[in-house]
Order: structure tokens, then sequence, then C-alpha cells
């Protein structure tokens, strides 16, 4: 019996050391092929040049960078309401027969493929924004709309949690005093999970930086700073997928350094829920 | 993050695959090289996939593989070795053209331009073509169609179709950089045919009547005015090799270049380069 637990103990820090050497291995590799934009390109040129053109040798990210952040602002702000409307309805409103509904709905969505939703996107809503903008329909406000969509299950089945780690004897104590329910929710249950929506919220804007396959069909790939909301855009993730098959030398070094500019993005973010969890 | 390592590491990953099973099957035959795997221009893939089928058939003891990725990506793979044959649809670059590769020209083809089929405009010329996609001219209006701003649709920089029309189109002027880019000929084409105001190229072998041909300089393309002269906007399609074929490889493209092939398969959508 003794021996098993010994094992049993072994074989699950095991399995957590993995996930640190996984990180530690990506970081490393990507480092190693990445850093030599420093000698290649420079630095400065490479995270503030306005021109991204490999074919001219011309590896400057800033738009790509601009666009990343946009796309991930703009969803956020679109879906993190949503979703944070969703996680309240979810705890605090709805019975429970239409919460057998609405909760399997959106565990399903965070199980959609990204390139599903990248047709998705492509089939339904460029044709929407075309229709009701003008021009392409690729751009950054398909991206908000697709990418609001596929953050929502991420910061609603979070919050969920935190909203419900409210203690009962809080909702009970502001009905005792004759709070309505709008009331209670909006004055005493957010605020006591506050930091708990924060975290989930940012956990979506990691989940929105990161995301690749969908924001390559719908964004319309030009390296530029975007002039509009429905002109093409790009992110980091959506060039180094457009480009990967076939980049060399310096491109593919620039590429990888773009790899590393994300993994500092996700560490930040990373690092502002640990923040926020921490604050009292 | 986990699913942006999907997409960029699947066709050099595949490509690895195909070197160990070709290093593979070469060793446990007595050496013979028994698989040819050929990859590059999505221009080309169509044709090369239809003569690799057929080529299989009448040499089972051979095996020969088709992928696509992009002109620069079929180059990069002979060059290093990762395939055997890199198809591309534009000439090489001047750091390409030290690395000792033959080519093997298979098919001449016309970049066509293509608009909506709403779009009233017929024909352009070639300097408008090229303010169109600089960025100069930005409404149709000012080619004489409506008052809406163009759409651009330009393929990605692997792309062999692009070079040889910035070369061939823009005579030095850039591509605008606010065009929607597609990393195929596929996607240009849907795009064309579902944007009223969209304008794009691809190869006339991939037209299809969703979408339509507009003339160029005074000239519609077809496989005539490409073959007389005509129709200025034309390249050859090539087959690369690292030095001269060998053993499959060579078979396989005396296969690609011969009547059968040239007759059946590269015909039906360009000009042959033989009859």
């Amino acid at each position: 019996m003794r021996l098993k637990e010994q094992i049993l103990e072994k074989v699950f820090l095991l399995s957590a050391f993995a996930a640190v050497v996984g990180v530690i291995l990506v970081f490393i590799f990507v480092s190693i092929k990445g850093i030599p934009i420093i000698k290649s390109i420079g630095i400065t040129k490479f995270i503030f040049g306005l021109d991204w053109a490999p074919t001219d040798k011309h590896y400057g990210i800033l738009p790509l960078i601009i666009g990343s952040f946009i796309v991930t602002f703009g969803a956020l702000l679109i879906g993190a309401p949503m979703a944070i409307g969703t996680a309240i309805f979810l705890s605090e409103i709805a019975p429970s027969q239409i919460k057998a509904i609405v909760r399997p709905a959106v565990e399903l969505l965070a199980g959609i493929p990204s390139v599903i939703y990248g047709f998705f996107g492509l089939i339904i809503i460029v044709p929407l924004v075309r229709m009701v903008f003008g021009g392409s329909g690729f751009g950054l406000l398909t991206g908000w709309l697709v990418l609001a969509i596929m953050i929502l299950p991420t910061i609603a089945t979070i919050s969920e949690d935190a909203i419900r780690a409210v203690p009962r004897s809080y909702r009970e104590a502001s009905y005792g005093m004759g709070a309505t329910k709008w009331q209670t929710i909006w004055r005493v249950v957010l605020p006591a999970c506050k930091k708990g929506l924060m975290g989930a919220t940012i956990l979506g804007m990691g989940r929105a930086i990161g995301e690749t396959m969908a924001l390559l069909m719908v964004l319309g790939n030009a390296p530029v700073v975007p002039k509009s909301l429905t002109a093409p855009a790009s992110a980091l993730t959506s060039i180094i997928a457009l480009d990967m098959s076939y980049a060399s030398g310096d491109h593919q070094v620039a590429l990888f350094a773009m790899g590393i500019v994300l993994f500092l993005i996700s560490f930040s973010f990373v690092g502002l829920i640990r923040l926020v969890s921490s604050r009292g | 993050m986990r699913k942006c390592s999907r997409r960029p590491s699947g066709r050099p990953k595949l490509l690895a695959l195909l070197l160990l099973v070709s290093i593979g099957t070469g060793c446990a035959r007595g050496g013979a090289q028994k698989t040819v795997s050929i990859s590059g221009s999505t221009t080309i893939f169509a044709v090369a996939q239809a003569a690799a089928e057929e080529f299989n058939k009448r040499n089972p003891d051979v095996k020969v593989t088709v992928q696509g990725g992009g002109s620069s990506a079929g180059i990069e793979a002979a060059i290093t070795g990762a395939g055997d044959i890199g198809m591309s649809s534009r000439d090489l670059k001047d750091e390409e053209l030290k690395a000792g590769l033959v080519e093997h020209i298979i098919a001449i083809d016309a970049i066509a331009i293509i608009v909506n089929p709403d779009n009233p405009i017929k024909k352009l010329t070639a300097r408008q073509v090229r303010d169109i996609f600089d960025g100069k001219i930005a409404n149709w209006r000012q080619v004489g169609g409506k008052d809406v701003p163009i759409v651009l649709v330009n393929r990605d920089e692997a792309s062999g179709t692009r070079e040889a029309f910035l070369k061939k189109v823009m005579e030095g002027k850039k591509f605008s950089k606010d065009a929607v880019i597609q990393p195929g000929s596929g996607q240009v084409r849907s795009i064309v045919a579902s944007t009223p105001a969209a304008i794009g190229y691809m190869s006339l072998g991939y037209v299809t009547p969703e979408v339509k041909v507009i003339e160029y300089d005074g000239t519609r393309p077809s496989k005539e005015s490409v073959f007389k002269g005509k129709y200025k906007l034309s390249r050859k399609l090539k087959l690369f090799t690292k030095g001269r074929a060998k053993g499959a490889t060579k078979k396989f493209i005396d296969f690609f270049l011969g009547d059968w092939v040239q007759k059946n398969i590269v015909s039906v959508e360009f000009i042959p380069v033989r009859g």
C-alpha cells in the first residue's frame, strides 16, 4: 500500500514536471531560433519597423503587434460583458431547465476547433460585414466578432465559478435587508468576486492573442496598421502561420522572434492574473 | 497558443516524413530510388497529381507523391533535398540560382485578371491594372465602372503567381499593402466570386464561371493568344531538381514531358510545351 502511494506520488510529480519542462523547452527552442534577429535586423527595426515585406527583406512587425492588440481588446470589449452576463445568468437567475440547455451549449462552444470558427466567420460574418459596411468584409471588426464568440466560453465558465464561490450568506444578508435581486447581484455578488472576473477576462485575453487559424481566415492578412475597422489587417500569429511554410534565412528568424514576442505577451498576461489574484 | 502550432508545422513535418519514407524505402530495396516526392506551386499541383496517378499506374514499383505549399516552398524543398522535385510557377531568385538547380519546363500558363461577374468592366490596360494593384486607382469609377472602392485580392509572398505578376505587370512598382492576402488560388477565386468590387488574378487553369476574366491590354487570355504571343501575361511552369535528374526522378520528369501527359493532362489547363 505504501509503495503504491509513493509510486502514484511520483507519477503525479512527473506529470506536473512535464508541463514545466515543456514550457522551458519551447521557450529555449524559440529563443535560440529567434534571438539572432538582434544581430541580423536589429531589435528596434524589428519591433518598431512599420514595413513587413519579406521578399524585400523588410521585417518590421509593429503593424502586426498593433493588429494583434486591437483585435484582442476589441474581442474582449464585445466578448467579456457577454460572457460575464452569461455567467451571472447561469449562476444567479436561470431556472434549472434553462441552465440544462445553456451550460452544455457554452461548454460545446469551447470545444469547437478554431478552423471551424474561421469557416463560420468566412461564410457568415465576412459577407455580413461586407453588406453593412462595404469593402471586402475582411478586417478587424470581423476578427472581433469571431474572436468574441471564441473567448466567450473561457470567460463564462471561469466567471461562473467565481460567482458561485461567493458565500450564500452574502446574498441572504442582502435579501434580508430588503434588496432586490438586481441590487444583490450588482452591489453584493459582483463586487465580492471582482478578482475572479478579472482573472477570467485576462485568461480570455490570453486565448484571444494566441488565436491563429480563425484570424488567418477572416482578417485579410494585409500587414499594415489598419486604417479602419473594416480594412484588412494582420496579427502576429496569423502571419507566422501564413509564412512558416516557405520562410528561410532572416525571414524564418523573424518568425521565431515574433514567437518570442508572443511568448512575452502571454507571460505578461499570466503575470497580470497573478497580480490581480494576489491583491486583497 | 496551442492552436497556432498546427498549421505552420504541417508542411515541413510532412516533407520531413516524405523524406524519411523515401530514404527508408530506398534502402530497403537495395539502394535504388523508388519514391519520388514532388512539392510546390499550387498552380501546377492538380496537373502533377494527375500525372503522378497515371505514372504510378504504369510503374507500380515507383511511388510518386505530390504536395502543394507554393512555389517558394517547392524550390526550398528541392534545394535542401527535402523533396526530389520542386514545382514552380516563377523564375529562380538570385540567391536560389547558386544552389545548382536544373529546370525542366513543363508548360506555359497565362495569368488571368479576374473580377466579379456583376462588375461591368470588360477590359483594362496594362497601366490601369498596374495602378489598381499599386493602389493609385482605388475606385472603379476611375476606370469607367461603378462608384465603389476597389477591393484588391492578392496572393501571399510564397506564391509564384504573385511573383510572376509582380514582374510582368508591376514593372518595379510595389503592390498596395491594403489588399486582402490569401494563401491559395482557390481562396482568391471564392472571394472575387462573392465580393462585387473585388479584383484578383490567378492561373487561367484555375478560372471557373464564378468569376469574370477581363481583357488585359486589349487581349483575352486563351491558349491561342498566349501561344501566338499576343497575351503578355504568361509564364513558364517548371520543375526543378537538384543537379541532373536521375533514376526514378528522371523517369517521372521524362514521363511528364512526354506526349501522353502533355496531350491528355497538361493541355487541359495549360499550353503544352510540345505540339
